[in-house]
Protein backbone atom coordinates (compact mmCIF):
# COMPACT_ATOMS: atom_id res chain seq x y z
CA UNK A 1 0.00 0.00 0.00
CA UNK A 2 2.71 2.58 0.76
CA UNK A 3 4.32 1.54 -2.41
CA UNK A 4 1.52 2.37 -4.16
CA UNK A 5 0.82 5.32 -2.46
CA UNK A 6 4.49 6.73 -2.66
CA UNK A 7 4.60 5.40 -7.03
CA UNK A 8 1.64 8.21 -7.28
CA UNK A 9 3.19 10.73 -5.66
CA UNK A 10 6.39 10.60 -7.56
CA UNK A 11 3.87 10.45 -10.45
CA UNK A 12 2.34 13.28 -9.69
CA UNK A 13 4.67 15.93 -9.66
CA UNK A 14 6.15 14.30 -12.85
CA UNK A 15 2.90 14.97 -14.29
CA UNK A 16 2.40 18.21 -12.73
CA UNK A 17 5.78 19.57 -13.95
CA UNK A 18 4.84 18.25 -17.39
CA UNK A 19 1.69 19.41 -17.31
CA UNK A 20 2.73 22.89 -16.33
CA UNK A 21 5.95 22.56 -19.07
CA UNK A 22 4.09 20.68 -21.81
CA UNK A 23 8.33 20.44 -22.79
CA UNK A 24 8.02 16.50 -23.17
CA UNK A 25 4.67 15.92 -24.82
CA UNK A 26 4.84 19.18 -27.44
CA UNK A 27 8.64 17.08 -28.66
CA UNK A 28 6.87 14.14 -28.78
CA UNK A 29 4.28 15.11 -30.58
CA UNK A 30 5.91 17.44 -32.91
CA UNK A 31 8.38 14.53 -33.74
CA UNK A 32 5.38 12.22 -34.54
CA UNK A 33 3.80 15.02 -37.20
CA UNK A 34 7.04 14.83 -39.01
CA UNK A 35 7.39 11.29 -38.90
CA UNK A 36 4.29 10.49 -40.63
CA UNK A 37 4.33 13.81 -42.80
CA UNK A 38 8.04 12.01 -44.38
CA UNK A 39 6.13 9.10 -44.52
CA UNK A 40 3.14 10.51 -46.21
CA UNK A 41 5.31 12.12 -49.35
CA UNK A 42 8.03 9.50 -49.31
CA UNK A 43 5.70 6.64 -49.84
CA UNK A 44 4.94 5.33 -53.74
CA UNK A 45 1.50 6.18 -53.87
CA UNK A 46 1.03 2.87 -55.27
CA UNK A 47 1.65 1.14 -51.68
CA UNK A 48 -1.07 -0.16 -49.72
CA UNK A 49 -0.24 1.81 -46.44
CA UNK A 50 -2.07 -0.70 -44.09
CA UNK A 51 0.56 -3.51 -45.51
CA UNK A 52 2.86 -1.37 -43.45
CA UNK A 53 1.14 0.95 -41.12
CA UNK A 54 2.05 -1.46 -38.43
CA UNK A 55 5.99 -0.87 -38.92
CA UNK A 56 5.30 3.34 -39.53
CA UNK A 57 3.19 3.16 -36.13
CA UNK A 58 5.88 1.73 -34.17
CA UNK A 59 8.69 3.73 -35.75
CA UNK A 60 6.99 6.93 -34.49
CA UNK A 61 5.76 5.36 -31.52
CA UNK A 62 9.66 4.16 -30.45
CA UNK A 63 11.10 7.35 -31.31
CA UNK A 64 8.76 9.85 -29.73
CA UNK A 65 8.40 7.49 -26.97
CA UNK A 66 12.24 8.03 -26.58
CA UNK A 67 12.38 11.36 -27.03
CA UNK A 68 10.00 11.91 -24.15
CA UNK A 69 12.49 9.12 -21.82
CA UNK A 70 15.51 11.72 -22.73
CA UNK A 71 14.03 14.37 -20.74
CA UNK A 72 12.27 11.92 -17.58
CA UNK A 73 15.30 12.54 -15.48
CA UNK A 74 16.64 15.95 -16.68
CA UNK A 75 13.98 17.74 -14.49
CA UNK A 76 15.53 15.73 -11.19
CA UNK A 77 18.91 17.39 -12.32
CA UNK A 78 18.31 20.94 -11.87
CA UNK A 79 18.98 21.74 -8.07
CA UNK A 80 20.13 18.23 -7.48
CA UNK A 81 15.89 17.15 -6.56
CA UNK A 82 16.57 13.72 -7.52
CA UNK A 83 19.41 13.85 -4.01
CA UNK A 84 16.74 15.60 -2.28
CA UNK A 85 13.93 12.65 -3.03
CA UNK A 86 16.70 10.06 -2.13
CA UNK A 87 17.14 11.82 1.07
CA UNK A 88 13.64 10.73 2.00
CA UNK A 89 12.07 7.33 3.24
CA UNK A 90 11.08 6.80 -0.10
CA UNK A 91 11.43 2.84 -1.63
CA UNK A 92 13.53 2.97 -4.82
CA UNK A 93 11.31 0.90 -6.39
CA UNK A 94 8.24 3.08 -5.47
CA UNK A 95 10.53 6.00 -6.90
CA UNK A 96 11.11 3.75 -10.04
CA UNK A 97 7.73 2.76 -10.24
CA UNK A 98 6.74 6.15 -10.09
CA UNK A 99 8.65 7.63 -12.86
CA UNK A 100 7.19 4.67 -14.95
CA UNK A 101 3.77 5.60 -14.53
CA UNK A 102 4.22 9.11 -15.20
CA UNK A 103 6.35 8.03 -18.41
CA UNK A 104 3.28 5.73 -19.20
CA UNK A 105 0.72 8.16 -18.60
CA UNK A 106 2.82 10.45 -21.25
CA UNK A 107 3.39 8.15 -23.78
CA UNK A 108 -0.45 6.58 -23.79
CA UNK A 109 -1.51 10.08 -24.31
CA UNK A 110 1.05 10.71 -27.26
CA UNK A 111 0.34 7.13 -28.82
CA UNK A 112 -3.30 8.42 -28.92
CA UNK A 113 -2.60 10.99 -31.09
CA UNK A 114 0.08 8.69 -33.55
CA UNK A 115 -2.62 6.50 -34.37
CA UNK A 116 -5.03 9.08 -34.78
CA UNK A 117 -2.40 10.94 -36.97
CA UNK A 118 -1.77 7.51 -39.30
CA UNK A 119 -5.49 7.02 -39.50
CA UNK A 120 -5.77 11.13 -40.57
CA UNK A 121 -3.38 10.95 -43.05
CA UNK A 122 -3.36 7.56 -44.80
CA UNK A 123 -7.16 7.06 -44.44
CA UNK A 124 -7.02 3.96 -42.30
CA UNK A 125 -9.93 2.81 -40.36
CA UNK A 126 -9.46 1.36 -37.21
CA UNK A 127 -12.44 1.51 -35.32
CA UNK A 128 -12.99 -2.05 -35.32
CA UNK A 129 -9.68 -3.17 -34.14
CA UNK A 130 -9.29 -0.48 -31.56
CA UNK A 131 -9.54 -1.98 -28.50
CA UNK A 132 -6.93 -5.09 -29.62
CA UNK A 133 -4.78 -2.06 -30.73
CA UNK A 134 -5.35 -0.88 -27.17
CA UNK A 135 -4.64 -3.71 -25.51
CA UNK A 136 -1.83 -4.99 -27.55
CA UNK A 137 0.63 -1.07 -27.66
CA UNK A 138 -0.39 -1.01 -24.12
CA UNK A 139 1.23 -4.11 -23.38
CA UNK A 140 3.92 -3.40 -25.84
CA UNK A 141 4.60 0.25 -24.46
CA UNK A 142 4.78 -0.75 -20.88
CA UNK A 143 7.58 -3.29 -21.69
CA UNK A 144 9.23 -0.18 -23.47
CA UNK A 145 9.18 1.98 -20.57
CA UNK A 146 10.32 -0.37 -17.52
CA UNK A 147 13.40 -0.37 -19.18
CA UNK A 148 13.71 2.82 -20.91
CA UNK A 149 12.96 4.53 -17.92
CA UNK A 150 15.55 2.38 -15.72
CA UNK A 151 18.22 3.52 -18.75
CA UNK A 152 17.06 6.67 -19.42
CA UNK A 153 18.18 6.86 -15.30
CA UNK A 154 21.51 5.35 -16.30
CA UNK A 155 21.74 7.81 -19.06
CA UNK A 156 21.41 10.37 -16.94
CA UNK A 157 23.72 10.00 -14.71
CA UNK A 158 26.50 9.69 -17.20
CA UNK A 159 28.01 12.73 -19.50
CA UNK A 160 26.94 11.34 -22.64
CA UNK A 161 22.90 11.43 -21.71
CA UNK A 162 20.84 11.46 -24.21
CA UNK A 163 23.04 10.44 -26.70
CA UNK A 164 23.52 7.07 -24.69
CA UNK A 165 19.92 6.46 -24.20
CA UNK A 166 19.10 5.37 -27.67
CA UNK A 167 22.36 3.24 -28.28
CA UNK A 168 22.07 1.13 -25.25
CA UNK A 169 18.24 1.00 -25.26
CA UNK A 170 17.16 -0.10 -28.91
CA UNK A 171 18.79 -3.60 -28.51
CA UNK A 172 17.31 -4.26 -25.64
CA UNK A 173 13.92 -3.37 -27.08
CA UNK A 174 14.25 -5.75 -30.13
CA UNK A 175 11.40 -8.44 -28.61
CA UNK A 176 8.91 -5.81 -27.72
CA UNK A 177 9.29 -4.03 -31.10
CA UNK A 178 8.82 -6.95 -32.73
CA UNK A 179 6.35 -8.36 -30.96
CA UNK A 180 4.04 -5.19 -30.33
CA UNK A 181 4.76 -4.55 -34.43
CA UNK A 182 4.04 -7.33 -35.61
CA UNK A 183 0.53 -7.75 -33.00
CA UNK A 184 -0.21 -4.37 -34.31
CA UNK A 185 -0.28 -5.04 -38.33
CA UNK A 186 -2.07 -7.82 -38.22
CA UNK A 187 -4.91 -6.78 -36.02
CA UNK A 188 -4.55 -3.13 -38.64
CA UNK A 189 -4.70 -6.00 -41.41
CA UNK A 190 -8.44 -7.72 -39.90
CA UNK A 191 -6.54 -10.64 -38.95
CA UNK A 192 -8.75 -13.24 -35.87
CA UNK A 193 -7.20 -12.69 -32.34
CA UNK A 194 -6.02 -16.33 -32.49
CA UNK A 195 -2.83 -15.23 -34.85
CA UNK A 196 -1.76 -12.71 -32.11
CA UNK A 197 -2.43 -14.58 -28.96
CA UNK A 198 1.65 -16.00 -28.93
CA UNK A 199 2.74 -11.94 -29.49
CA UNK A 200 0.19 -10.65 -26.74
CA UNK A 201 2.26 -14.09 -24.13
CA UNK A 202 5.27 -12.86 -25.03
CA UNK A 203 4.87 -9.32 -24.58
CA UNK A 204 3.01 -9.96 -21.21
CA UNK A 205 5.87 -12.10 -20.00
CA UNK A 206 8.01 -9.39 -21.08
CA UNK A 207 6.21 -6.60 -19.30
CA UNK A 208 6.64 -9.05 -16.07
CA UNK A 209 10.15 -9.14 -16.24
CA UNK A 210 11.38 -5.84 -16.91
CA UNK A 211 9.11 -4.29 -14.30
CA UNK A 212 10.39 -6.85 -12.22
CA UNK A 213 14.09 -6.89 -13.06
CA UNK A 214 14.21 -2.91 -13.38
CA UNK A 215 12.01 -2.14 -10.12
CA UNK A 216 14.91 -4.20 -8.60
CA UNK A 217 17.80 -2.60 -10.10
CA UNK A 218 16.70 0.85 -10.07
CA UNK A 219 18.44 1.82 -6.65
CA UNK A 220 21.99 0.53 -7.09
CA UNK A 221 21.09 2.72 -10.52
CA UNK A 222 20.18 6.01 -8.26
CA UNK A 223 22.47 5.45 -5.08
CA UNK A 224 25.64 6.24 -6.53
CA UNK B 1 11.59 34.02 14.48
CA UNK B 2 11.77 30.70 13.75
CA UNK B 3 9.91 28.25 15.95
CA UNK B 4 10.35 24.74 15.44
CA UNK B 5 9.11 22.00 17.66
CA UNK B 6 11.85 20.58 19.30
CA UNK B 7 12.76 17.00 18.44
CA UNK B 8 11.52 14.15 20.32
CA UNK B 9 13.93 12.77 22.34
CA UNK B 10 15.72 15.45 24.51
CA UNK B 11 19.19 13.58 25.92
CA UNK B 12 22.20 15.89 26.15
CA UNK B 13 24.63 13.56 25.82
CA UNK B 14 23.15 10.41 24.53
CA UNK B 15 25.00 9.41 21.37
CA UNK B 16 22.63 9.30 18.91
CA UNK B 17 24.87 8.56 15.79
CA UNK B 18 28.38 6.23 15.63
CA UNK B 19 31.10 6.34 12.43
CA UNK B 20 33.35 3.92 12.44
CA UNK B 21 36.57 3.44 10.22
CA UNK B 22 34.52 5.49 7.58
CA UNK B 23 35.89 5.47 3.85
CA UNK B 24 34.85 6.75 0.18
CA UNK B 25 36.63 6.34 -2.53
CA UNK B 26 35.93 7.48 -5.80
CA UNK B 27 38.20 5.29 -8.09
CA UNK B 28 41.48 5.09 -6.56
CA UNK B 29 40.98 8.42 -5.04
CA UNK B 30 40.14 8.29 -1.61
CA UNK B 31 37.53 11.19 -0.48
CA UNK B 32 37.38 10.23 2.69
CA UNK B 33 40.00 8.14 4.98
CA UNK B 34 39.13 6.13 8.10
CA UNK B 35 36.90 8.71 9.66
CA UNK B 36 35.59 7.71 13.58
CA UNK B 37 33.29 9.56 15.59
CA UNK B 38 30.27 10.16 17.72
CA UNK B 39 27.42 12.11 17.59
CA UNK B 40 25.42 13.31 21.02
CA UNK B 41 21.97 14.72 20.89
CA UNK B 42 21.62 17.81 21.17
CA UNK B 43 25.57 18.63 20.25
CA UNK B 44 26.46 21.37 17.42
CA UNK B 45 29.39 20.10 15.18
CA UNK B 46 30.85 22.56 13.06
CA UNK B 47 33.21 20.89 10.15
CA UNK B 48 35.94 22.88 8.42
CA UNK B 49 38.49 21.87 5.93
CA UNK B 50 39.92 23.21 2.38
CA UNK B 51 37.81 22.38 -0.67
CA UNK B 52 38.49 18.89 -1.44
CA UNK B 53 38.75 17.90 1.87
CA UNK B 54 36.12 15.46 1.42
CA UNK B 55 33.46 17.55 3.93
CA UNK B 56 30.52 16.78 1.64
CA UNK B 57 31.72 13.89 0.90
CA UNK B 58 31.12 12.49 4.52
CA UNK B 59 27.86 14.75 4.90
CA UNK B 60 26.27 12.81 2.02
CA UNK B 61 27.53 9.34 3.66
CA UNK B 62 26.20 10.51 6.66
CA UNK B 63 22.90 11.58 5.14
CA UNK B 64 22.90 8.28 3.60
CA UNK B 65 22.90 9.46 -0.02
CA UNK B 66 26.35 7.62 -0.36
CA UNK B 67 27.44 4.16 0.57
CA UNK B 68 30.84 3.95 2.30
CA UNK B 69 33.30 1.90 0.49
CA UNK B 70 34.21 0.57 4.15
CA UNK B 71 32.85 1.36 7.56
CA UNK B 72 29.63 1.83 9.22
CA UNK B 73 26.95 4.11 10.54
CA UNK B 74 24.70 3.25 13.09
CA UNK B 75 22.02 5.34 14.53
CA UNK B 76 20.65 4.82 17.68
CA UNK B 77 17.17 3.28 18.25
CA UNK B 78 17.74 2.15 14.68
CA UNK B 79 17.00 -1.80 14.31
CA UNK B 80 17.08 -2.06 10.95
CA UNK B 81 13.49 -3.37 10.40
CA UNK B 82 12.36 -0.02 8.31
CA UNK B 83 15.30 -0.02 5.29
CA UNK B 84 14.50 3.64 5.16
CA UNK B 85 13.15 4.59 8.31
CA UNK B 86 16.49 6.31 9.89
CA UNK B 87 15.86 8.97 6.67
CA UNK B 88 12.77 10.21 8.44
CA UNK B 89 15.97 11.47 11.42
CA UNK B 90 17.97 13.39 9.18
CA UNK B 91 17.32 16.68 7.43
CA UNK B 92 19.36 17.99 4.87
CA UNK B 93 20.12 21.50 3.66
CA UNK B 94 22.75 22.33 0.58
CA UNK B 95 23.72 25.10 -1.42
CA UNK B 96 21.48 22.86 -3.96
CA UNK B 97 17.98 23.46 -2.76
CA UNK B 98 16.49 20.02 -4.03
CA UNK B 99 13.38 21.76 -5.01
CA UNK B 100 11.71 21.92 -8.47
CA UNK B 101 11.64 24.76 -10.42
CA UNK B 102 8.29 24.30 -12.30
CA UNK B 103 6.37 23.15 -8.57
CA UNK B 104 5.62 26.71 -6.29
CA UNK B 105 6.68 26.92 -2.87
CA UNK B 106 3.53 25.04 -1.43
CA UNK B 107 3.32 21.99 -3.69
CA UNK B 108 7.34 21.63 -3.42
CA UNK B 109 6.59 20.92 0.61
CA UNK B 110 3.65 19.18 0.06
CA UNK B 111 5.52 16.10 -2.36
CA UNK B 112 8.36 16.11 0.03
CA UNK B 113 5.44 16.06 2.81
CA UNK B 114 4.07 13.09 0.83
CA UNK B 115 7.12 10.93 0.24
CA UNK B 116 7.51 11.55 4.23
CA UNK B 117 4.24 10.54 5.20
CA UNK B 118 3.36 13.33 6.97
CA UNK B 119 -0.38 13.56 8.00
CA UNK B 120 -0.96 17.07 9.53
CA UNK B 121 1.06 18.80 6.52
CA UNK B 122 -1.07 21.31 5.41
CA UNK B 123 -0.44 22.63 9.17
CA UNK B 124 3.04 21.81 9.18
CA UNK B 125 2.83 23.84 5.78
CA UNK B 126 1.09 26.90 6.75
CA UNK B 127 3.53 27.10 10.18
CA UNK B 128 6.92 26.58 8.41
CA UNK B 129 6.02 29.24 5.24
CA UNK B 130 4.98 31.33 7.80
CA UNK B 131 8.28 30.86 10.10
CA UNK B 132 10.35 31.79 6.56
CA UNK B 133 8.84 34.42 5.33
CA UNK B 134 7.18 32.91 2.31
CA UNK B 135 3.59 32.75 3.01
CA UNK B 136 2.35 35.20 0.70
CA UNK B 137 4.51 34.02 -2.11
CA UNK B 138 3.49 30.14 -1.36
CA UNK B 139 1.57 29.86 -4.76
CA UNK B 140 4.46 30.99 -6.88
CA UNK B 141 6.69 29.00 -8.97
CA UNK B 142 10.09 28.47 -7.80
CA UNK B 143 11.87 29.16 -10.69
CA UNK B 144 10.86 32.74 -10.33
CA UNK B 145 12.27 33.10 -6.42
CA UNK B 146 15.39 34.64 -5.51
CA UNK B 147 18.23 32.64 -4.31
CA UNK B 148 17.86 33.77 -0.82
CA UNK B 149 13.95 32.94 -1.60
CA UNK B 150 15.15 29.30 -2.58
CA UNK B 151 17.08 28.20 -0.02
CA UNK B 152 14.54 29.73 2.68
CA UNK B 153 12.05 27.46 1.05
CA UNK B 154 14.74 24.47 1.48
CA UNK B 155 15.39 25.26 4.89
CA UNK B 156 11.62 24.97 5.53
CA UNK B 157 12.12 21.60 3.51
CA UNK B 158 14.73 20.60 5.78
CA UNK B 159 12.80 21.42 8.97
CA UNK B 160 9.52 19.77 7.38
CA UNK B 161 9.47 16.69 8.74
CA UNK B 162 11.26 17.74 12.26
CA UNK B 163 14.47 15.78 12.25
CA UNK B 164 16.43 15.05 15.13
CA UNK B 165 19.61 15.36 12.90
CA UNK B 166 20.41 18.51 10.64
CA UNK B 167 23.04 18.31 8.26
CA UNK B 168 23.72 21.73 6.79
CA UNK B 169 26.45 21.81 3.52
CA UNK B 170 27.68 25.39 2.87
CA UNK B 171 24.51 26.73 3.45
CA UNK B 172 25.11 30.54 3.12
CA UNK B 173 26.76 29.71 -0.07
CA UNK B 174 24.86 32.70 -2.66
CA UNK B 175 23.31 34.19 0.34
CA UNK B 176 22.80 38.01 0.61
CA UNK B 177 23.41 39.56 3.65
CA UNK B 178 19.46 39.67 4.88
CA UNK B 179 19.77 35.70 3.89
CA UNK B 180 22.49 35.01 5.74
CA UNK B 181 21.19 36.55 8.69
CA UNK B 182 17.98 34.96 9.01
CA UNK B 183 19.37 31.43 8.27
CA UNK B 184 21.81 32.23 11.30
CA UNK B 185 18.70 32.94 13.36
CA UNK B 186 17.12 29.57 12.31
CA UNK B 187 20.22 27.95 13.54
CA UNK B 188 20.93 29.59 16.88
CA UNK B 189 17.09 28.17 17.32
CA UNK B 190 17.85 25.39 16.31
CA UNK B 191 20.18 24.87 18.83
CA UNK B 192 18.14 24.05 21.29
CA UNK B 193 20.14 21.44 23.10
CA UNK B 194 18.10 18.54 21.53
CA UNK B 195 18.60 18.42 17.91
CA UNK B 196 22.05 17.82 16.99
CA UNK B 197 22.92 19.82 14.52
CA UNK B 198 25.92 19.28 11.39
CA UNK B 199 27.31 22.05 9.70
CA UNK B 200 30.42 22.08 6.81
CA UNK B 201 31.70 25.20 5.92
CA UNK B 202 35.35 26.78 5.26
CA UNK B 203 33.82 30.21 6.62
CA UNK B 204 36.01 30.55 9.61
CA UNK B 205 33.71 33.33 11.35
CA UNK B 206 30.21 31.88 10.56
CA UNK B 207 31.05 28.37 11.16
CA UNK B 208 32.58 29.01 15.18
CA UNK B 209 29.66 31.10 15.87
CA UNK B 210 27.50 28.62 17.31
CA UNK B 211 29.07 25.16 17.72
CA UNK B 212 30.04 23.09 20.52
CA UNK B 213 32.36 21.13 19.10
CA UNK B 214 35.12 22.42 16.25
CA UNK B 215 37.04 19.84 13.58
CA UNK B 216 39.04 20.54 10.39
CA UNK B 217 38.98 17.61 7.93
CA UNK B 218 41.64 17.76 5.21
CA UNK B 219 42.92 15.32 3.10
CA UNK B 220 40.39 12.72 4.15
CA UNK B 221 40.90 12.62 7.70
CA UNK B 222 40.00 14.53 10.89
CA UNK B 223 43.02 16.29 12.02
CA UNK B 224 41.81 18.22 14.66
CA UNK B 225 38.48 17.52 16.75
CA UNK B 226 38.31 19.27 20.01
CA UNK B 227 35.21 21.15 22.11
CA UNK B 228 34.35 25.10 20.94
CA UNK B 229 35.02 26.54 24.71
CA UNK B 230 38.76 25.01 24.16
CA UNK B 231 40.18 27.29 21.50
CA UNK B 232 39.37 31.22 20.79
CA UNK B 233 39.07 32.36 17.51
CA UNK B 234 42.33 33.71 16.62
CA UNK B 235 43.99 30.56 18.00
CA UNK B 236 41.58 28.66 16.13
CA UNK B 237 42.52 30.35 12.57
CA UNK B 238 46.11 30.27 12.83
CA UNK B 239 45.53 26.15 13.83
CA UNK B 240 43.25 25.77 10.56
CA UNK B 241 46.19 27.24 8.70
CA UNK B 242 48.71 25.20 9.78
CA UNK B 243 46.65 21.98 9.74
CA UNK B 244 45.64 22.47 5.46
CA UNK B 245 48.85 23.68 4.75
CA UNK B 246 47.54 27.60 4.38
CA UNK B 247 44.80 26.90 2.77
CA UNK B 248 43.08 29.65 4.45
Amino acid sequence: MEFVRQSLVIATKDLTIELRSKERLLSMLTFAVLVAVVFTFSLDPTVQSRGIAGAMIWVTILFAGMLGLGRSFSLEREQDAMVGVLLTPVGRGALFFGKFLANLALLSGATLVVYLIYALFFQLSMFSAAPGLAGVTLLAIVGFLALGTLFSAIAASTRLGDTLLPIVLLPLLIPVVFFGATAVQRLLLGRPFEEIAGSVRMLAAFDLLFLFVCTTLFGKVVEE
Amino acid sequence: MIGVRPAAEPAQTEPLLEATALEKWYGPHPAVRGISFTLSSGEFLTLFGPNGAGKTTLLRLLAGSLRPTRGEIRFAGDDGDDEHGWRRRIGVLSHQTYLYGQLTAEENLRFYGRLYGLRDLPSRIDALLEQVGLQDRRTELVRNFSRGMQQRLALARTLLHEPEMVLLDEPYTGLDPHAARMLRGVLEHLRDGRRTILLVTHNLSQGLELADRVVIQAGGRWVFDAPRSSIDSATFEQLYSERVGGAL
